[in-house]
């Protein structure tokens, strides 16, 4: 009979307020007793993207009652708890140290142990939550804010086979839609427009993919999509509900091919004896991409894993696990634990081009 | 209600960890670390180190008192984030006291409280008044107040606005900011509280996009 642990998590690294209780008997399946996810999707709509000011804010002031609904919708108190972890970067900075401060006052109430999480890390165990994956397996985390081939090798252990140059391809969505005149957030948007579109009408690049290697670049996709979409408006004086149909669906099938053919050679130069191929974050939902990965796994012979969608997006389950996952092998921090902004998950790897002189923020 | 309740009380609003231990009736410990930068990790150890020096434990709390500001937006989110914790964890309230409170709460009557803000600006409150807190430039001071007679002026700039507005200028108080927010909390212990909040006075630096989203045609 294994040892019982039973975490909390909390997140606050960018537009989403979570917490969550997980508990798991060693070498059993984990459970989720509770995930508590407060968006502020409302709060920055009038910005077209997110405010780090306004998050900020808004993290503060919930994270503390985020728990309490975990808590109760688990049916524990404190005292049922043998650890407290929260993500503790990379993200936006005011977000990431409300969540830290607001861990470090419950642990030091109760006297728990604290763990701090890499985000990035909570999203890369999840499909060990969800799935029960053996290690090695090859990781695609495609967000708002990340884009990332990660060879997952253990707990602590991430090598980071390519990644994003400049935006992440859900920021390309999100602006996609913001040049289209579509809502945020502009994913599932991008994607409902796509559906009557023809691929083919827009030849947008697909940038990167004449360089050898697994980096990506969107931030020239969407700058083509804005020429082609001026070019319709020179020509009409706007755009109808078909050049928007088009231009989502052809800006989706570049997407949709990067990342496609860069996990392809990204199998190529992970380790042997990959388990699968998973996916996490928000742009793993997008039907045609995610198609287009389970082509690419069956090619090579592996699962395809994708967790439920609440799961791929932020949350606290992920941190409450990567937690435990991080406890169970002796991982406690202090209460001098810093919030960092840049946190590379693989600080062997080199740093990606055009990160600046801080270095890797990913 | 224990009539000497047991209150540790801390502030990050401007550059410093403050924090002072209220028990028995006295401020048994203060401590003021001026720092830029590095609050979120030095705020913790403190307190504990207060608490340890004192012989006392978190579960010796019967509340906790932190400055909401106004001040450096990151700073007041750390001290609420961590009182927010540690209230949940202790099962104890925390309680919310803005800066004005605390400058002002060693004198009776009116005051005018000052507050430095960003760009040469000024965070200012009618302590005793019952208005709202106000942010406003230097010269847009004089007006901005209805001043019931005997108001005096206290805080950041005083003597100048005490020139400007013709009232009497109040010397910076001897005691920390941490001290009197320990006693403030304690006095309003038992009452009912919300949640501490920090207090921005400024909405976040943001504008809607200014380009606006195509024609859509028929």
């Amino acid at each position: 009979m294994g040892d019982t642990l039973t975490v909390l998590g909390l997140e606050s690294s960018c537009d989403d307020t979570a917490a969550a209780v997980v508990r798991q008997r060693d070498g059993a399946r984990p459970e989720i007793l509770a995930s508590v996810v407060k968006g502020q999707a409302e709060l920055h709509a009038p910005f077209g993207g997110v405010v780090p000011e306004i998050a900020a804010r808004a993290h503060a002031e919930k994270l503390d009652i985020c728990v309490e609904a975990a808590l109760a919708a688990a049916g524990i108190g404190l005292s049922d708890l043998d650890a407290i972890a929260v993500t503790a970067g990379p993200g936006l900075i005011g977000g990431v140290l409300s969540g830290v401060m607001c861990a470090k006052g419950i642990a030091a109430a109760t006297g728990l142990p604290l763990v701090g999480v890499n985000h990035l890390a909570g999203h890369a165990l999840t499909p060990r939550l969800t799935d029960g994956l053996d290690f090695p397996y090859l990781m695609l985390l495609a967000s708002g804010g990340h884009c990332q081939f990660l060879s997952v090798e253990g707990v602590e252990d991430f090598t980071r086979l390519g990644g994003t140059i400049d935006d992440a391809p859900g920021e390309a969505f999100d602006k996609t839609a913001k040049l289209l005149g579509l809502p945020q957030p502009g994913g599932p948007a991008v994607e409902r427009a796509a559906e009557a579109g023809d691929a083919r009408r827009f030849a947008f690049p697909r940038p990167l993919m004449d360089r050898p290697g697994c980096d990506m670049s969107f931030s020239g996709l969407k700058t083509a999509l804005l020429r082609a979409r001026d070019a319709v408006i020179a020509e009409k004086g706007g755009i109808t509900v078909q050049d928007r149909a088009d231009l989502c669906a052809s800006f989706q099938a570049a997407v949709r091919d990067v990342l496609a053919g860069k996990a392809r050679r990204a199998i190529a130069a992970a380790p042997v004896g990959l388990t699968a191929l998973a996916v996490a974050g928000g742009v793993a939902a997008n039907r045609a991409i995610r198609a287009a990965l389970e082509d690419v796994a069956a090619e090579a012979g592996l699962p395809f894993v994708a967790p439920p969608l609440a799961l791929c997006t932020d949350n606290a389950a992920m941190i409450a696990w990567a937690g435990l996952e991080r406890f169970r092998l002796g991982a406690r921090d202090g209460m001098d634990l810093a919030a960092r902004p840049r946190w590379p998950l693989d600080e062997k790897s080199p740093a990606l081009i055009g990160t600046g002189k801080r270095g890797a923020k990913a | 209600m224990d009539p000497a309740p047991t209150i540790l009380a801390f502030d990050t609003s401007a550059a410093h960890c403050a924090a002072a231990l209220l028990h028995g009736g006295r401020i048994v410990d203060e401590r003021h670390e001026a720092m830029g930068r590095g609050q979120a990790e030095r705020l913790m150890p403190l307190l504990a180190d207060i608490l340890k020096d004192a012989g006392l434990g978190w579960g010796d709390l019967d509340g906790i008192g932190v400055g909401v500001g106004p001040g450096n937006f990151t700073g007041i989110r750390i001290a609420v984030a961590a009182a927010r914790g540690l209230a949940l964890g202790l099962g104890v309230p925390a309680i919310g006291v803005t800066g004005f409170e605390a400058l002002a709460h060693d004198e009776g009557g009116p005051v005018l409280v000052a507050l430095p803000a960003p760009r040469e600006t000024l965070y200012l409150q009618l302590v005793g008044g019952g208005t709202a807190p106000r942010h406003l430039a230097p010269d847009e001071v004089s007006g901005a107040f209805d001043l019931p007679p005997g108001t005096r002026v206290l805080g950041h700039g005083a003597e100048a606005l005490g020139q400007a507005l013709g009232i009497m200028a109040l010397p910076r108080p001897l005691a920390g900011i941490a001290p009197a927010i320990a006693r403030i909390a304690a006095d309003r212990l038992g009452q009912a509280q919300p949640r501490p909040a920090p207090l921005y006075l400024r909405p976040a630096d943001a504008a809607p996009p200014a380009d606006p989203p195509p024609v859509i045609l028929p």
